[in-house]
């Protein structure tokens, strides 16, 4: 019998559990030292700390950086920073809100609303962030304010910049303009939370709102309880944001929106077809940035918000029209890339098409003897339907967005609509329809279902004029020479047989544009016109004279045997291209061709990182 | 022997009744004390969820995932995994000094460009699982014999000399305090703990020689503050001003001046825990120190009811390491012990540590989960 051997898997268990709650006892203790220290620190010596944290009192601020300005080609600025005055009040300072507003009040207007959104302000956020009570101040309140500033706790003044658009209406959709940063900005940035921010809402100055922003700068220094500053500590400037030099010449700009602005919507694009530069973009209606970015009147705003011809829309990139004729081209150039048709090739137009029992109308009877360049020049739409019918719709669609339709453009303009070239594909998914043969037919005439913008029109005619894949630019590379766009996949000799009918639509005898030939001695200018119906006759009655009327379109480039220039011009509502649309291009690129823009060498910015006098001005020095 | 692992059949456990199992108001403590962190990091960015607050709860989320996939695991794989998984830690601490990145003086972070990682925190959780491995195989009869003491000490010193090579005197210290912890609960002999404290006191002069300069003027300066207000000592002093000027109820939310005008450097990293004094006051600060001692006492709580040494010492050593960083974090901002970088568990801001400490928890409910179950010693196997 030998003697048990001892348990020592259970010695080893009570011995964990003795040694666990030990552990345990000793955090606790630990635990219960904090506890102690914590008692000492915020209990009984309290009253010393909190003398030594109302003696020093350091704060850093964001000095906001002065944004970048914008440039025409020729380096005519556009929008720039301007000083603008202000005053602020940090809550955390103020011995009582409403107290300091009283007092602002007796030098600056304070509205009610405004002391509303300052007391919103000082409750969301910490009271150490100034909020903005007014700015643009004048020389004499703004001094007023810094002599009365040891009377009144909690208030600063500073300097810094509003937002100042030269040649504003024109430019307007271009540009854009900046506005107070939205709340889902606002975290994204810490700059944002500055007073008065303000960051770029539409056009290009939302497009490069990062690049013109710039960086911040700090500036600490040390304050008394009352938030006076008793010391600066040290400053690090802010960073200017970077400048932009548009493509657009501002003078043929303001050129083409004289030309528009007598219908009541319209748009044209002007491009320069080497380099894709865009060198107008003129939209009417249009509106006054300066009066939304700064001070917004808020009746105006709401009227021009409303107002059902929207001037706040970049016509040019956001109007969606059908092309009507001016997308024969596009018809033309797919048949003869799927060679159902070819140069020689004459057809008779008896005025009108059938399709099964539909029938369609040409605007007028041709006769016998239409080629592609009699087509293209009179504009026959017998010619194109047949042509429509027989290379079929999803041949017409890989040729369209061969020329750069039915897609947006990364160049820089926000909110572009990307138009429509349907195909048989697309109907199915998004109509869950099969495609008819009478959509091709009338799509070959660029109506039905098919949409284009402005700007992709302009794209069109360059990409046809230069038989390469050019996109637009909106703003200047600096420096470096433009590689020439790749080829489109289309054979050189349909391009010249498409724009030897452009060139006879404007110069022949019978082209539909002939009145609008250019009054220049050796330049001749090609184009095509193009009259697009708004409406289905089935609704016709329901619509006012105005909204009934056709859309007119035309499309140039120029010179016609050498091209620089591409342009598209579109009018609302504005009848016939060739009364309409054609002698407003053909006065533009007039213009233009005299000046020849693209010949003359372009601005560059210097950029230089200077600060101005955005560096706070701190109201209250001792 | 065999009657010591009687219960023949180990019960197999499925998602359904590990789910029953799991201590799910630990669970809700540790996210509160998330929450709590959430809050008083919206409140450091003045009143914005960006760029800290938002991220923190997402991380959080994230990490909650991870706990619950490691809870949920099967505790034998862990068990296997244990030494291996502690080897790849140590060879990963070897590789940052020779190919590591530098940043702030110190080389503690593998990576390429925005992805970094730091080993000692993977070496953290390792060495918990190895130390319990060990002391799993280790037959309780012989725990008191010297010549079975060399491997957990080896396995403690060598990842403690390389964090003190890199150098980074707030983990040394962590592994240090973890794996003592764990052997004195696996029950090695007091005598060897008695003999280790006359050491460490005879070979401290040498390790002062071996300090770094910057290393100690953070102990001159914490000895005396005022030596140097404007150098080293000035975040200590700073953090008691602040934390003593928020007095019994603190200064309200968002309200608090010290840390809101920017006296605080890493006011939302270390230092987290003086503006959370400085804004809610004593009551505040002890509230959530009481939160932090009722998950300690959970863990102790989870570790007793334990049926294998490996389960026992597992929870109770990640609950060392969450005491451990609360204790020297707390101390450290109310100047109770020398600035050493150590976060506040699941309330500062920073991807790694909350990554660390959730799963360190994830492995403390899957030892709970897993209370009842026991290992035959072939699935121990040898030491290796």
């Amino acid at each position: 019998m030998t003697k048990k051997p001892p348990d020592y898997v259970r010695r080893q268990r009570h011995r964990f559990s003795r040694r666990a709650l030990l552990v345990g006892a000793g955090q606790a203790g630990l635990f219960g030292v904090l506890g102690w220290r914590l008692h000492q620190l915020q209990i009984l010596d309290s009253s010393d700390y909190r003398l030594l944290s109302d003696e020093n009192r350091m704060t850093m601020q964001l000095v906001a950086p002065s944004r970048g300005a914008i440039y025409d080609r020729f380096g005519t600025i556009i929008a720039e920073d301007r000083e603008n005055l202000r005053v602020l009040v940090l809550p955390a300072f103020c011995k009582s809100l409403s107290g300091t507003l009283d007092a602002l009040a007796t030098v600056v207007p304070v509205s009610d609303a405004t002391r509303d959104r300052i007391a919103r302000a000082a409750r969301r956020q910490s009271g150490y962030y100034p909020v903005l009570v007014t700015e643009g101040l004048s020389w004499r309140q703004f001094a007023l304010l810094n002599v009365l500033a040891p009377q009144i706790p909690g208030m600063r003044t500073d300097r810094s910049a509003y937002r100042l658009y030269n040649h504003a209406r024109p430019m307007a959709h271009v540009v854009g303009y900046v506005g107070m940063a939205g709340k889902a900005e606002v975290n994204d940035d810490p700059v944002m939370r500055l007073p008065g921010f303000r960051t770029g809402r539409t056009g290009v100055e939302k497009t490069f709102d990062r690049e013109l922003r710039g960086s911040p700068g700090t500036i600490e220094y040390e304050v008394d309880v009352h938030g006076r500053v008793v010391r600066e500590l040290g400053s690090k400037p802010s960073t200017k944001g970077k400048d932009i030099v548009l493509t657009i010449d501002h003078h043929l700009q303001t050129v083409a929106q004289d030309r528009i602005k007598d219908h009541r919507v319209a748009s044209m694009v002007v491009m320069d077809v080497v380099t894709g530069g865009i060198l107008v973009m003129a939209s009417t209606p249009t509106f006054d940035p300066n009066a939304i970015a700064f001070n917004p009147d808020l009746e105006q705003w709401k009227e021009l918000a409303k107002n059902r011809d929207h001037p706040l829309h970049n016509r040019a990139v956001r109007g969606q029209y059908p092309p009507g004729s001016t997308f024969k081209v596009v018809t033309a150039l797919a048949g003869l890339s799927a060679g159902v048709i070819d140069a020689e090739e004459q057809m008779r137009c008896p005025g009108s098409y059938a399709v099964g029992r539909k029938i369609f109308r040409c605007w007028k009877s041709h006769g016998g003897g239409i080629d592609v360049h009699q087509a293209i020049k009179q504009s026959c739409d017998v010619y194109f339907y047949e042509t429509a019918k027989r290379m079929g719709i999803d041949h017409l669609a890989l040729v369209a967005r061969e020329l750069g339709l039915g897609q947006t453009y990364d160049c820089g303009l926000p909110g572009q609509k990307p138009g429509l070239i349907p195909d048989k594909a697309w109907k199915r998914a998004k109509l869950f329809d099969a495609w008819y043969p009478g959509e091709t037919v009338i799509a070959g005439i660029g109506q039905g279902f098919v949409s284009t913008t402005p700007l992709q029109l302009a794209v069109m005619t360059a990409r046809v004029a230069t038989g390469r894949a050019v996109l637009p630019r909106l703003v200047m590379s600096a420096g470096d020479e433009v590689e020439p766009w790749p080829l489109v996949n289309l054979d050189p000799a349909h391009l010249e047989i498409v724009r030897n009918g452009m060139i006879g639509v404007v110069n022949e005898k019978g082209g539909t544009a002939g009145r609008s030939a250019l009054k220049l001695p050796g330049v001749q200018m090609a184009g095509k016109t193009g009259t697009s119906q708004v409406v289905s006759s089935r609704n016709e009655h329901k619509l006012s004279a105005y909204e009934r009327e056709t859309h007119a379109l035309f499309i140039a480039f120029a010179p016609a045997h050498a091209p620089r220039y591409a342009a598209a011009c579109v009018v609302e509502h504005g009848g016939g291209g060739s009364r309409a649309a054609a002698p407003m291009v053909s006065d533009v690129m007039t213009e233009l061709l005299l000046r020849d823009p693209a010949g003359r060498p372009t601005f560059v910015s210097t950029n230089e990182d200077q600060t101005p006098s955005a560096l706070a001005v701190v109201g209250s020095a001792r | 022997m065999k009657m010591l692992f009687a219960d023949a059949a180990p019960p197999k456990l499925n998602l359904g009744k590990k789910l029953l199992l799991l201590n799910w108001p630990f669970l809700l403590l540790i996210t509160a004390i998330a929450l709590v962190g959430a809050a008083a990091l919206y409140s450091v960015a003045g009143g914005a969820l960006d760029p800290w607050a938002s991220r923190h709860v997402v991380r959080f989320c994230f990490g909650l995932a991870l706990l619950f996939a490691v809870a949920f695991s099967d505790i034998r794989w862990w068990l296997r995994g244990a030494y291996p998984l502690y080897l790849v830690a140590l060879l990963l601490m070897i590789a940052v000094p020779l190919i590591g990145i530098e940043s702030g003086g110190a080389r503690r972070w593998l990576g390429y460009g925005e992805l970094t990682f730091q080993p000692s925190e993977m070496m953290k959780i390792a060495l918990v699982l190895a130390l319990a491995r060990y002391y799993q195989w280790l037959p309780p009869e012989k725990i008191w014999r010297p010549d079975a003491l060399l491997p957990p000490v080896l396995m403690i010193g060598l990842p403690l000399l390389l964090a003190l090579a890199q150098p980074d005197l707030g983990t040394a210290l962590l592994f240090a305090v973890i794996g003592g912890g764990l052997l004195f609960l696996a029950g090695v002999s007091w005598l060897y703990f008695v003999a280790g404290i006359v050491g460490i006191v005879v070979a401290l002069p040498h390790a002062w020689e071996a300090l770094h300069d910057y290393q100690r003027e953070r102990v001159l300066t914490f000895i005396d503050p005022e030596r140097d207000p404007l150098g080293s000592g000035y975040h200590i002093l700073q953090s008691k001003i602040a934390i003593g000027s928020g007095g019994l109820t603190g200064k309200g939310f968002m309200q608090g001046t010290q840390a809101q005008l920017n006296f605080l450097p890493e006011k939302h990293t270390d230092f987290i825990f003086t503006m959370f004094a400085e804004e809610m006051g004593f009551i505040g600060a002890v509230a959530l120190l009481a939160l932090y001692l009722l998950a300690l006492l959970f863990i102790t709580y989870m570790a007793l009811r334990c049926r294998s040494t490996f389960a026992r010492l597992v929870a109770a050593g990640m609950g060392l390491c969450l005491f451990t960083y609360v204790f020297i974090n707390v101390a450290m901002v109310t100047g109770l012990v020398p600035v050493v970088g150590v976060p506040l568990p699941l309330v500062s801001y920073g991807g790694t540590s909350m990554l660390t400490m959730i799963v360190g928890l994830g492995f403390v409910l899957n030892a709970h989960v897993n209370r009842k179950v026991t290992f035959r010693p072939e699935e121990t196997g040898p030491l290796w």
